[in-house]
């Protein structure tokens, strides 16, 4: 039997739908003239399983898993890894500190751009940016260490 | 009040210099948006929800609607200069669009693209004059049962209309009916799958969930590598069309308005299937369907005019029910929330100053459209000439600025970052993420609406076939689960499959 997407795809929801069941656990289910907090969440996680059961029954109309293209991964992988640095860093290095490495990582460590452009278009754009809503829409940006 | 003085009303709201920038400034950034490919307008909204913060309700819905309708007026520039849809709306303009320029007609095909969306929009903002008050009357009348019921109906709707298999958009859809559950139960004060994060017991929020699933997941799902831009611009003097090409585009504009219009109260990506339908009934009805893909005039004006008229069908539900009817709608009623202005029945009687106001800046805003596309369609154009290396990273940072500044909150940008790989992977597998964010919309109220029903009826499930609103939506929901059913059985080859099949061919 030829593995498929769907197969890959629908047992994937399958094991969330009981996941949620298991972490359901606690969660009351009430009768029907009084229902509890675990009603609906135990009612649509039944939904999930049965319909990644379909998923997976009528799998031979999806493409072979070997078929789905992954040459984008390590690019979105590294943009990932990038963009989680930053939201780790955000509030203590603050928006003018964590977006000018944002943007001079992402430019010239991800994308190979000459490391002078990269830094001017970072520079250049956090500062506009930060003018476009500290001044222009009165919308403070996250100050962090810096205080501003 | 009649229709008439409520619509004055409106004008004396939408006229004000300060609504008037406003409008303005959402056209302008819809246009951009609608260019730009990879971000498609539920980013765009999205990202400068957080700007509309200080402003007052009117003004951010304005500006807000204007993205989303500018949206559709920017897409068709690139469709029919690069054969690039800068969102997926225009990916039938692309056809005949492009082929219009490859004969020297793209100037034509931009005025007519423009004139159409104008006509379309504004015949749309007409029926929503007419038709939005009268629902919102009728729907007065719903009870917890009825919104179930209609709730229901617009899941399986979404499913029906949905270019992917029923199962799949299901799914979707409840997946995010699960997300929607996260944090405290409303009726017991239970915590739900929090796991001691105090801000997960507020709930997930949209803005999160949909730039992540939308902005950030697009991103990760396009290598830069591969976003290559060539970009023509034609001269002003090469905007007119001639005195045929008027005369065929008449009829389209008309059809598309019209079918625009209908699709566009339902659920589902209907700027979208409005456009694919548009270009199927013209390609029927044509005296000379071999035109069609070889630049037919009705190709560009009929699909341009049924994605506009979607736009604006959309915020009837939106307005006059509370309802979303896609992503986008849910935004916009999140950003409704935000002022503390629940939309809905309530909205028309309750806020006029904000529904006639708003609706009144859809006419003006669709007039700015046309000013604004017609004689700067070379500036916008030259947008695309910013290398997508520096463009990406440009996005990414507006989606860390516009998550974290809802609610100051780094949880929900984590929770982007997650929506993202989320949606990076299910592009991967063919999933529509957009039920998603729907299901996520409509949770508290389907759960909440299901358990009161069930509450006043004591437990008697039969309360949803006793009451004859919520009786008829059922039956809706039953004869759409049948046709399904049936299709899938017969394997039929309808329009939704070869809506799949265009989505898939024209979008990298």
């Amino acid at each position: 039997m030829t593995l498929r997407s769907d197969h890959i795809a629908g047992g994937v929801f399958v094991a969330f739908g009981l996941l949620v069941f298991a972490l359901s656990g606690d969660l009351p289910v009430g009768t029907l003239s009084f229902p509890g907090a675990g009603m609906m969440p135990k009612l649509v996680a039944g939904l999930v399983i049965l319909f990644g059961l379909l998923l997976i029954l009528r799998a031979n109309e999806s493409a072979p898993f070997a078929t789905v293209r992954w040459e984008d991964l390590p690019h979105a992988a590294r943009i990932v890894a990038i963009t989680a640095a930053a939201i780790a860093l955000y509030q203590t290095l603050g928006f003018l500190v964590t977006m000018t490495l944002l943007l001079f990582a992402l430019t010239f460590g991800a994308e190979r751009r000459h490391p002078l452009a990269a830094a001017a278009f970072s520079i250049g754009v956090v500062a506009l940016t930060y003018l476009l809503f500290a001044v222009a829409l009165k919308t403070p940006l996250e100050p962090g260490i810096l205080g501003f | 009040m009649g229709t008439v003085e409520n619509l004055l009303l409106g004008f004396s709201v939408a006229l004000q210099p300060d609504v008037l920038w406003y409008a303005f400034l959402g056209c302008l950034v819809g246009t951009i948006v609608g260019v730009l490919p990879g971000i498609g307008p539920l980013s765009g909204i999205s990202i400068l929800l957080p700007a509309t913060f200080g402003l007052d309700t009117t003004k951010s819905v304005v500006m807000l609607a204007g993205i989303y309708y500018g949206s559709q007026y920017g897409g068709s520039t690139t469709s029919i200069l690069m054969r690039i849809p800068g969102e997926a709306a225009s990916v039938m303009t692309c056809i005949d669009g492009y082929a219009m320029a490859q004969k020297g007609r793209a100037g034509a095909a931009l005025c007519i693209a423009a004139v159409g969306s104008w006509i379309a929009g504004t015949f749309g903002v007409i029926m929503l004059t007419l038709i939005a008050p009268p629902l919102a009357s009728f729907a007065l009348r719903f009870g917890p049962p009825e919104y179930t019921a209609l709730l229901v109906l617009g899941l399986i709707f979404l499913a029906y209309m949905s270019s992917t298999s029923l199962p799949r958009t299901l799914l979707m859809a409840c997946f995010g009916l699960l997300l929607g559950t996260i944090g405290i139960d409303n009726m017991t004060g239970h915590f739900r799958y929090s796991f001691d994060i105090a801000e997960l017991g507020d709930g997930i929020g949209i803005v999160p969930v949909a730039i992540g699933l939308f902005g950030l997941g697009e991103i990760l799902s396009t290598p830069s590598a591969t976003v290559v831009s060539k970009v023509i611009a034609p001269k002003l003097r090469q905007l007119l069309p001639n005195r045929r090409e008027w005369r065929q585009s008449a009829m389209p504009i008309a059809r598309g308005s019209v079918l625009g219009f209908l699709i566009g109260l339902t659920p589902g990506s209907a700027h979208i299937i409005s456009s694919f339908l548009s270009y199927a009934i013209e390609r029927r009805v044509s005296k000379h369907p071999e035109e069609f893909g070889k630049g037919a005039v009705a190709g560009v004006a009929g699909p341009e005019s049924a994605n506009n008229a979607a736009s604006t069908g959309a915020f009837v539900p939106m307005l006059a029910l509370g309802l979303p009817t896609g992503p986008i709608t849910a935004v916009l009623i999140a950003a409704l929330m935000i002022h503390g202005v629940p939309p809905g029945p309530t909205l028309v009687n309750e806020h006029p100053n904000i529904f006639w106001g708003f609706v009144a800046s859809m006419y003006v805003g669709n007039l700015m459209l046309l000013a604004l596309n017609l004689p700067l369609v070379g500036i916008f154009v030259n947008i695309l000439r910013i290398p997508y290396a520096y463009l990406y990273p440009l996005v990414i940072m507006f989606c860390i600025i516009g998550v974290y500044e809802v609610s100051h909150s780094i949880v929900d940008v984590w929770i982007m970052l997650i929506m993202g790989m989320i949606g990076y992977g299910l592009r991967k597998f063919g999933f529509d993420p957009a039920p998603l964010v729907l299901g996520l919309v409509i949770a508290p109220t389907l759960e909440m609406s299901l358990r009161q029903s069930l509450i006043m009826s004591n437990g008697n499930w039969t309360i949803f076939l006793q009451r004859p609103i919520s009786l008829t939506l059922l039956v809706v929901c039953a004869a759409l689960l049948a046709l399904a059913a049936l299709s899938l059985i017969r394997s039929r080859r309808d329009w939704r499959s070869r809506l799949a099949e265009a989505e898939t061919g024209e979008n990298p």
